[in-house]
């Protein structure tokens, strides 16, 4: 048997942590009941942040939107605020999982478990997401290029809980843009995803453009190279021809039993050839 | 909900089961527990092929919560099983054949406990060289699967020659050649394989199993225990699901064994999702090498097919279900001159056994895209060129049987012609977005009902009038999910015209219903439903008759049954079916009738061994298949958009209940084609689980339309015929041609990945 904890504030859970520093944290359970069946963890006690309020919900903050870790998936796409501002993190929570996974999984264990194909991740680095970081007595903010470190690691620290994400408004995108390749319509763990936020003027061209790749790298894949080869061009055949070409070079893909290594870097590419949809 | 109306024939009848399965009343297998619970389990092999020097069980003997520990020295009887040759060992006494091996069988008071003991058992095993495919299982040097084989690793070979073999190929105007070749295709039943097992106190040992074979297992295991059979008693509830992977021993004999060591205490084993896939049969996988050839009309002249069916190490029905893909590899049609041979070959992947199709889903792959190729050589339309060659009762199919049942291919194939999704596909092909392209391809399909000429295809229906003025329908074979329980009320309601309130059903149990074969081969109403109206009638006819002499009528002319009660119509007295009974002896108050399928009477094999193996059938079902696909240009996704199943199985007796077997049959068949990819290197399994072996969702199933085409089968009960199967067969081939007119090439292995095809598009 195994103790199951329920805390339903924040100094209830540090309390815990501190009390019971090998127990394993949960929110929706998605990724965490799947690792103990095969057990791969076998901490002693599990400590549930599902009934802590201080972690739930989208909070409007003007120019800023914050989004307490255990949200779950659900509760994002029925957001008013997610689905004005944000619309590829609605398009990738669409595609994420079923919809019992979308009503258990949570936005923080999608990023804490840091899967180069987690599905909200692409989006997030798109948008320049910030994530918030606290522990008994501290807190930080960083961005979450550097809060994930590899697949399967972040930079919380013992004793830390990430407690949110932050996300900027802007009116800088017109075309906002989520595809991912899985081997069925859902329940698909993603083989290669396309995040692209772009600017696209009257006549066609971008002005400014922000991709990111999951699931071709360790962690997610972003190209400055690739980016700046669409930046000031017309959406064209022959210019997203030319950028596929480019990101094939830039993601490191790797074999594995969903799809062979060449594959997904061919895909990788292919996929920005889709953005022909928005020309003008 | 039980409806208040009498079953009748041809209408939708909702099913008995519905409400308590969707409420949980319903017991399966799985769901049976009890006092005192004991839990079995296994110690599986993990490696396909290895002599076993030792097993050391004693440390798992000593793990706490442990009762028992055996081995195959604990088997009375004979430690070897199997449908037609028994060459499987309940628990391995000399050899580990497959990686899902049984090596060892643990008793334990807890899950934990089980799993502690398992990991402590030491078996010292010598690695040996294994066979992995079954073309290099047949050559000179392999190594041998069993030492004991005369044959080496050939489990069985069948041939069939019709006409010519030589000159005929320079007669055709086109000949097309190619190989196949399909996977290993998982069931993925809901219900894992599952039983519960107990001696009772006069020493008779109960197992309730999920199986779609009750009597065939209580003999089975009865070897197995060295005992009599009527020292066992198998009970078969509802399956979750089987779909063939439950046709035959799963779990009943270890329970058996395990029920002997437990104290009298219940003994569960139910196996996880993992092991399902390890121990559990699948689907051949087959390389299929077809030669075919037609005149310049289109019509067809000769066909040479070499089928290698990877049966595994364990004859589990391989030796049927290849000798079923010969007699189907010509498909539906008219072809004089025929060489077919397949080879069911052992080695050391998982164990081949029976699924839906039964070999057909095969050898319609193949043959149905040898078809599209032919047409195309000789540009002709690829429903014309089928229509043409589609055989008609009377004809000769292609193992030479002359077609006395009837058959509505080419009935199937017209009313596709005229279809709309068929008339205006290239609209539809055009309206293709941006980046996407799009095909419409079709498959002919066919599926033999029953066990074929040898083994007797036999039913005997019991239907009881109970003291409660009931009527109690005593099921031969078992529902597995599919509804043919429901359909039996059905029947026997419509017969004895009685409401659902008014009966009782009583599933498959060796003690009490009669032996009445498999829930298998599309048999299922079409046999028991026959031995269902002869025993239903019998009892009318004596419910008549008995009331006819209480009320002093002058003959059962006078009288009708009615829901509950007798009336006698020319004085309007009544007599409640509840008082009539008493007045009955127990052995009037039941019925019994049994019936025998049709068999074929030529032998177009020169080996009985075949013959044994079931060629030829004589009854088979039909269809035409319509899918119509778009293929993304960046990914080599391929997305169904619509499918169209035109059926002969001749008459509906359930419209709901036909068209959830067609429904079922097309999405069974679009993860064969699109999605199933079962991976296995060197014998072991890489898509162990459900998150890698990947099957279609809601999601991935398109807009499918099911038409019937009702002719009358004169030997079926109300006409019908087995619809089971066949609808799982068209889905590979009819995707496969549509992607092929999409893609303007071919892939000649499956599943149609997206990497496969995005390769096939890149490379055409
Ligand atoms: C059938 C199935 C399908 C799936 N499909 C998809 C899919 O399509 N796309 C996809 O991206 N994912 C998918 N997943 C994975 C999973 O559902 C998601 O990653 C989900 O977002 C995880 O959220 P959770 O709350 O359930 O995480 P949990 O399982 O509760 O936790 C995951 C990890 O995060 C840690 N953690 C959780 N919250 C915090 C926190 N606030 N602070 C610190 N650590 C924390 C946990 O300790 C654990 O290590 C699927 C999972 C399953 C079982």
């Amino acid at each position: 048997m195994r103790e199951v904890f329920l805390p339903r504030t924040l100094d209830e859970l540090w309390d815990l942590l501190h009390r019971r520093p090998e127990a394993a944290i949960y929110a929706g359970g998605t990724d965490v009941l799947v690792k103990l069946r095969a057990g791969l963890i076998t901490a002693s006690g599990l400590i549930c942040l599902e009934r802590i309020q201080e972690l739930k919900g989208v909070r409007d903050q003007g120019d800023e939107v914050y989004i307490g870790a255990a949200t779950t998936h659900r509760t994002l796409l029925a957001d008013p605020v997610i689905q004005e501002h944000f619309p590829i993190l609605i398009q990738a929570l669409n595609v994420l999982g079923s919809p019992p996974i979308r009503n258990m999984g949570t936005i923080g264990g999608n990023l804490v478990t840091a899967s180069p194909a987690g599905d909200t991740l692409p989006p997030l680095y798109v948008l320049d997401a910030e994530v918030e970081v606290r522990w008994g007595d501290g807190a930080k903010r960083l961005p979450l290029s550097q809060f994930i470190l590899g697949p399967g690691k972040t930079s919380l620290g013992p004793g830390q809980l990430l407690t949110g994400v932050r996300l900027r408004k802007s009116a800088d995108y017109n075309v906002h843009h989520f595809e991912k390749v899985g081997q069925r319509k859902a329940l698909a763990i993603a083989i290669v995803s396309l995040a692209a936020v772009l600017q696209v003027s009257d006549s066609g061209r971008i002005e400014k453009a922000r991709l990111a790749w999951g699931s071709v790298g360790p962690t997610v894949i972003r190209s400055v190279e690739v980016e700046s080869a669409l930046e000031g061009r017309i959406i064209s055949r022959d210019t997203l021809t030319k950028a596929a070409a480019l990101a094939q070079t830039a993601v490191s893909p790797i074999d594995d039993i969903r799809a062979g290594e060449a594959y997904r870097r061919t895909v990788a590419g292919n996929l920005l050839l889709r953005l022909i949809n928005y020309a003008r | 909900m039980p409806d208040g109306r009498i079953p009748q024939i041809g209408v939708v009848f909702p099913r008995t089961d519905a409400l308590t399965k969707v409420s949980g009343e319903e017991k399966f297998a799985a769901d049976y527990y009890g006092q005192d619970l004991v839990w079995a389990g296994v110690k599986r092999a993990g490696i396909p092929h290895a002599r076993l020097k030792s097993l050391d069980v004693d440390q798992a003997r000593q793990v706490p919560g442990v009762i028992a520990v055996l081995t195959h020295l604990d088997i009375p009887g004979e430690n070897r099983q199997g449908v037609v040759r028994k060459d499987q060992p309940v628990l391995v006494d000399d050899k580990v054949r497959h990686a899902g091996d049984a090596l060892a069988l643990v008793l334990a008071e807890s899950k934990p406990a089980l799993a502690a003991a398992l990991n402590s058992i030491r078996c010292e095993l010598e690695p040996l060289p294994g066979v992995f495919d079954p073309e290099q299982a047949l050559a000179e040097g392999a190594p041998l699967v069993h030492e004991d084989n005369p044959e080496g690793n050939l489990l069985l070979k069948a041939e069939v020659k019709t006409g010519e073999t030589e000159s005929v190929w320079e007669e055709c105007a086109a000949v097309i050649e190619a190989c196949f070749e399909t996977p290993h295709q998982e069931h993925c039943f809901l219900e894992t394989e599952s039983g519960w097992a107990k001696v009772e106190s006069n020493g008779k040992i109960v197992i309730v199993a999920s199986t779609q074979t009750p009597f065939r297992d209580r003999t089975e295991v009865a070897q197995v225990l060295g005992r009599d059979h009527t020292g066992i008693r198998v009970i078969a509830p509802y399956a979750g699901g089987a779909f063939g992977g439950k046709d035959g021993i799963t779990v009943q004999s270890l329970l058996g064994l395990a029920a002997l060591h437990s104290q009298g205490r219940p003994v569960k084993m139910w196996w996880d999702r993992e092991e399902s896939f390890s121990a559990g049969t699948k689907r051949h996988p087959a390389r299929m090498y077809y030669r075919l050839g037609a005149k310049a009309d289109g019509t067809l002249h000769a066909v040479e097919v070499r089928l290698y069916l990877d049966t595994g190490p364990y004859d589990h029905l391989g030796g049927a279900v290849m000798t079923q893909a010969v007699e189907h590899s010509g498909g539906p049609y008219r072809i004089p001159h025929a060489w077919l041979r397949g080879w069911a070959v052992y080695t050391n992947n998982p164990i081949g056994g029976a699924f839906r199709g039964f070999g057909v889903a095969q050898v319609t792959a193949a043959m149905e895209q040898m078809m599209d190729l032919l047409a195309a050589k000789l540009d002709l339309d690829p429903v014309q060129i089928r229509l043409k060659n589609a055989v008609r009762r009377g004809d000769k199919n292609c193992v030479g049987v002359t077609l006395t049942g009837s058959a509505g291919l080419s009935e199937c194939l017209e009313k596709m012609a005229a279809h709309p999704r068929w008339q205006e596909r290239q609209t539809w092909i055009r309206a293709a977005g941006l980046l996407k392209r799009r095909g419409v391809g079709l498959a002919a399909v066919m599926q033999a009902v029953g066990y074929g000429p040898f083994v007797p295809d036999v039913a005997n229906a019991k239907v009881e009038l109970t003291l409660e003025g009931k009527i109690r329908v005593y099921s031969g074979v078992v529902d597995m999910g599919q509804g043919n329980a429901a359909t039996n009320l059905q029947i026997a309601g419509s017969i004895l015209s009685q409401t659902p309130a008014q009966m009782e059903l009583i599933l498959p149990d060796t003690d009490r219903t009669l032996p009445s074969g498999s829930a298998s081969a599309s048999r299922c109403t079409y046999t028991f439903g026959n031995a269902l109206i002869g025993a239903a009638q019998a009892l009318k006819e004596r419910i008549l008759q008995r009331s006819a002499d209480l009320l002093m009528a002058a003959g059962p002319d006078e009288l009708v049954l009615v829901s509950g009660l007798v009336r006698r119509v020319t004085t309007g007295q009544e007599i409640p079916l509840a008082v009539l009974a008493k007045w009955l002896t127990d052995a009037e108050r039941i019925a019994v009738y049994r019936f025998r399928a049709p068999v074929a009477q030529e032998r177009p094999a020169k080996d009985d061994q075949v013959r044994l193996h079931g060629l030829p059938h004589c009854i088979f079902s039909y269809g035409a298949h319509l899918a119509m696909v778009e293929v993304d240009e960046l990914t080599g996704a391929v997305e169904v958009k619509g499918y169209l199943a035109i059926t002969d199985s001749g008459r509906v007796l359930n419209p709901q209940t036909y068209e959830q077997q067609i429904h079922g049959g097309i999405v069974q068949g679009l993860g064969y084609a699109l999605s199933e990819d079962f991976r296995v290197t060197d014998g072991l399994i890489q898509t162990s689980d459900l998150a890698t072996y990947i099957i279609p969702t809601a999601m991935d199933v398109p807009d499918m339309l099911s038409i019937p085409v009702e002719i009358n089968e004169p030997t079926g009960p109300f006409g019908l015929k087995g619809v089971g199967e066949v609808a799982m067969n068209g889905p590979l081939p009819a995707v496969a041609n549509a992607v092929a007119a999409a893609c303007g090439g071919r892939c000649y292995s499956f599943p149609l990945t997206s990497e496969r095809v995005l390769q096939l598009m890149t490379a055409s």
